[in-house]
């Protein structure tokens, strides 16, 4: 591997010494006996166009980011709180409208029921962030239910888990762009007819910044969630000491008020409004899809950032629908102002705090989706360790993100985006259905988990998940038989159509490790099979005997096969291969139907069927000679012919396929060289441009 | 009357033995060159006796790690380290050539803790003979005495 060089002489008489070349230290570092690390610079591109990619995409997506540096991209608590609760905290802004929607329709007075209401969405929220907690610690890997799901249900309900939240996943991408940009239009009507364009855009921003890896989009989404914490808090506590100190007063109804009073107050209303709320809990299960995305040690940060996001949730959700209900705040039509907005405006006034605070939720509502961004690559590349989606999913990009998920999650999204229309009414419906499925999953699967555990508590433990399972069952239930007519039947049909696409996958691979595994301990024989080698060519040329010098070192049996529809220019052929390889047989197969490649493979199949029955097939080589040109554009001008045999012998039997290059610079060399050459010698690039 | 200020070297040759004394000399020479953003070249000797040519081809995948480990540190650190393998008869002579040649104006050599039959401290070739020869200053690390020495 080293070349010394000439030696060099020292200060003194007689000391000399040799620099020994270190020809891999550019690309290479040794590691260990025999082991290799590959350094940036094996990485780059090698041509000028690749160059100027790599070039453009470090600009969009940053530098490329070694598996050492891993540790480093992971998050503290403060900077995964935004990212991961972005979801469930901005859950809170609509959370209490949901309710209040419902409870309207049985009279004014009904309406105190909200914070009683709420009260049961926190507790809910306190045994779903209590049972999430224990799955950061108890499954550190990540995957939260569905890892849950599978580890105690078993892998089929682990699907089940795993279909509901990805479609849950794309679906709060959609909704969030989607609403983001139903409150722009409404401040900007111009923008009304763009929507879907805009929303792809909008999503195609999140991609590209979430492709520049987990810290930085981090650093990115982080301002606008603290910031409307802030604003919220501080909305209660100014609402809190005004009702307090006697100060809040009910307000004037607002414009589009939905009309009270049209059913009777019954179980089922109540259920209705338990559920409505129930979309605070949205996104609450992302942490614990993420814990590897934490700093050490990871499931204690996880489990306590997981915490501090259930306490401000519930703190903002309770204090909102409190505080809300001491000002008399009612239920709107989507037109009419929020119950955030109605609160901020009876604390702040119509001023500055009151901009801030609208301006920060309708910031976080869009970033909603970012938190979706950071749990469906890590599902998807879990999922993809367990061969249950294609294996590229579990690949990390050059910023160390799940590249494929990401992009994956955008693509469906604007797909999404543009079957509805970018309409918020439209996809709201087939929002968090599926996150139900998953909770309920969750919390059956931890039942199981603390009575095969018996550890110190799992009596408690488990009664708590289980009331936890059947309360999230239940809104399962009644969301989906709500939402069932406006949209949720097409999630109850993608989460099956998701379960069988992963089972489909994981049958697939299975079968292939089957078919490839090697007996365990079982010294593999010298093969002792036959070889041949067929060279089709397309005239007689220095590619051709670039391909048959290879064909000599792999055997001795070696045909040519020329197909051909003109019999004149096939004699031609045959002449001039017997004057310049004559040990090599050459057969001519006349096309009258000018086909090319049906006559190869046939040619193939005949020498199979006279090969003697008695005697193990051979394994036929077939050597493709390409003549290749320096530029792309170049390319396209050759080997077309090749690339169509090539993918038809792909999956034959018993048969190799070798593509044998012979490089335009080679061909240069070899033309200079043919000048000095005697008469006689080939002339390069004859007959390459009909390959 | 003595010089104030502290000495800025331009380029240092760190000479490494392959041994545990050589990433601390290479997290040294970093440390002390960040600020002034020195040159430094990591030199690796293979000795070879007079029964093979000088240009033998004798300079095992173990040699090359000693500098590649020196690169990996300097990688981590985030310095720039320049890295040399020779071959020659003396190692010393090698070193201190190779200083001289590169213009050096500092040299770093490790020193493994050894004693002689006896107890006598061992210093070895290479040091004395940079002492003696080197047109640069010298600087020799030597590693820490074992639990059984002190």
């Amino acid at each position: 591997m080293t070349a010394p060089r000439p030696p060099l002489h020292g200060r003194k008489l007689g000391d000399r010494r040799v620099v020994v070349d270190r020809p891999h230290s550019a690309f290479f570092r040794y590691s260990g006996p025999g082991t290799m690390i590959a350094k940036a610079a094996a990485s780059t591109p090698t041509t000028a166009i690749g160059r100027r990619l790599a070039r453009i995409r470090g600009f969009v997506f940053g530098k490329p980011l070694t598996n050492a540096q891993e540790i480093g991209e992971r998050l503290s608590k403060k900077l995964a709180l935004p990212i991961f609760s972005s979801d469930a905290i901005s859950s809170s802004a609509y959370a209490t409208d949901e309710i209040l929607r419902v409870l309207v329709l049985a009279g004014l007075a009904w309406m105190t029921w909200s914070i009683w209401v709420a009260a049961a969405i926190a507790l809910m929220l306190t045994i779903v962030a209590f049972s999430y907690r224990q799955v950061c610690r108890g499954y550190p890997s990540g995957g939260g239910a569905y890892v849950v799901a599978r580890e105690n249900l078993g892998p089929n309900f682990g699907l089940i888990a795993a279909a509901a939240l990805m479609v849950d996943y794309v679906m709060t991408v959609a909704v969030s762009s989607a609403s983001a940009l139903a409150n722009l239009a409404t401040a900007f009507s111009a923008i009304q007819p763009y929507k879907v364009e805009l929303g792809a855009l909008v999503i195609i921003l999140v991609t590209a910044a979430n492709l520049r890896g987990i810290r930085e989009s981090g650093n990115i989404f982080a301002i606008p969630t603290y910031l409307f914490v802030g604003m919220a808090l501080l909305a209660i506590g100014v609402g809190l000491m005004n009702t307090v100190t006697g100060t809040a007063h009910h307000l004037a109804p607002p414009a589009f008020v939905e009309q009270p009073g049209v059913q009777a107050f019954t179980l089922l209303l109540l259920l209705k409004a338990f559920a409505g709320g129930s979309v605070a809990l949205t996104g609450v299960e992302a942490i614990a899809n993420g814990v590897p995305s934490f700093k050490p040690p990871e499931p204690k940060n996880a489990a306590n950032t997981l915490i501090i996001m259930a306490v401000l949730l519930g703190t903002i959700f309770i204090g909102l629908t409190f505080v809300g209900m001491q000002y008399g705040v009612m239920a709107t039509t989507a037109q009419g102002p929020t119950v955030l907005g109605q609160v901020g405006n009876a604390v702040f006034g119509n001023g500055f705090l009151f901009l801030l605070l609208q301006i920060s939720a309708a910031m976080i509502l869009f970033l909603a989706c970012n938190t979706s961004f950071n749990a469906f690559p890590r599902l998807a590349a879990i999922l993809a360790q367990d061969d249950c989606m294609p294996r590229q999913f579990a690949f990390r990009g050059d910023r160390l993100a799940f590249s494929w998920g990401i992009v994956v999650l955008a693509a469906v999204a604007i797909a999404m985006l543009y079957a509805f229309n970018a309409s918020v009414d439209a996809l709201i419906p087939l929002y968090s259905v599926g996150v139900f499925v998953c909770f309920t999953l969750s919390q059956a699967g931890m039942v199981i988990h603390w009575r095969r555990e018996r550890s110190s508590g799992w009596a408690w433990r488990s009664v708590v998940n289980g009331v936890g399972a059947v309360l999230t069952g239940v809104v399962f239930l009644v969301v989906a038989y709500e939402k069932f007519d406006a949209g949720a039947k097409l999630v109850l049909v993608f989460i099956p159509v998701l379960i069988a696409m992963m089972m489909f996958i994981r049958h697939q691979y299975a079968s292939s490790t089957r078919q490839l595994e090697l007996t365990p301990g079982v010294a593999v024989p010298q093969p002792h099979r036959h070889n041949r080698v067929v060279i089709p060519i397309s005239g007689v040329n220095r590619a051709v005997i670039q391909a048959l010098n290879v064909a000599r070192s792999i055997t001795t049996d070696i045909r040519a096969v020329y197909v051909s529809d003109d019999p004149k220019k096939s004699d031609d052929i045959r002449e001039r291969w017997t004057q310049t390889v004559p040990d090599v047989p050459l057969v001519v197969v006349e096309s009258p139907y000018r086909a090319l490649i049906a006559p190869v493979v046939a040619y193939l199949d005949v020498l199979d069927r006279t090969w003697p029955s008695e005697r193990e097939e051979p394994i036929t080589f077939v050597l493709i000679p390409e003549y290749v040109a320096r530029s792309w554009w170049e390319r396209l001008l050759y080997n077309q012919a090749t690339k169509q045999l090539r993918a038809t012998l792909l999956g034959r039997a018993h048969t190799v396929v070798i593509n044998v290059p012979y490089r335009r610079d080679e061909a240069r060399a070899a033309a200079a060289a043919a000048e000095i050459e005697p008469a006689g010698t080939l002339v390069a690039g004859d007959n390459v441009r009909n390959q | 009357m003595p010089e104030a200020n502290t000495p800025v070297f331009r380029r240092a040759v760190i000479a490494l033995n392959g041994g545990p004394i050589d990433s601390y000399m290479v997290r040294l020479a970093l440390e002390v060159t960040r600020h002034t953003h020195a040159e430094l070249i990591a030199v690796h000797v293979v000795e070879l006796d007079w029964t093979q040519p000088l240009d033998a081809d004798v300079a095992t995948e173990e040699a090359q790690r000693v500098l590649d480990a020196a690169e990996g540190i300097a990688e981590v650190m985030h310095g720039k380290l320049e890295s040399v393998l020779i071959q020659a008869r003396d190692v010393g002579a090698a070193i201190v050539d190779e200083a001289a040649a590169r213009d050096a104006d500092l040299l770093i050599l490790g020193l493994p803790y050894r004693t002689r039959f006896g107890g006598d401290f061992a210093i070895g070739r290479a040091v004395p003979y940079a002492f003696q020869n080197a047109p640069c200053a010298v600087w020799v690390v030597r590693e820490p005495m074992g639990e059984e020495s002190k």
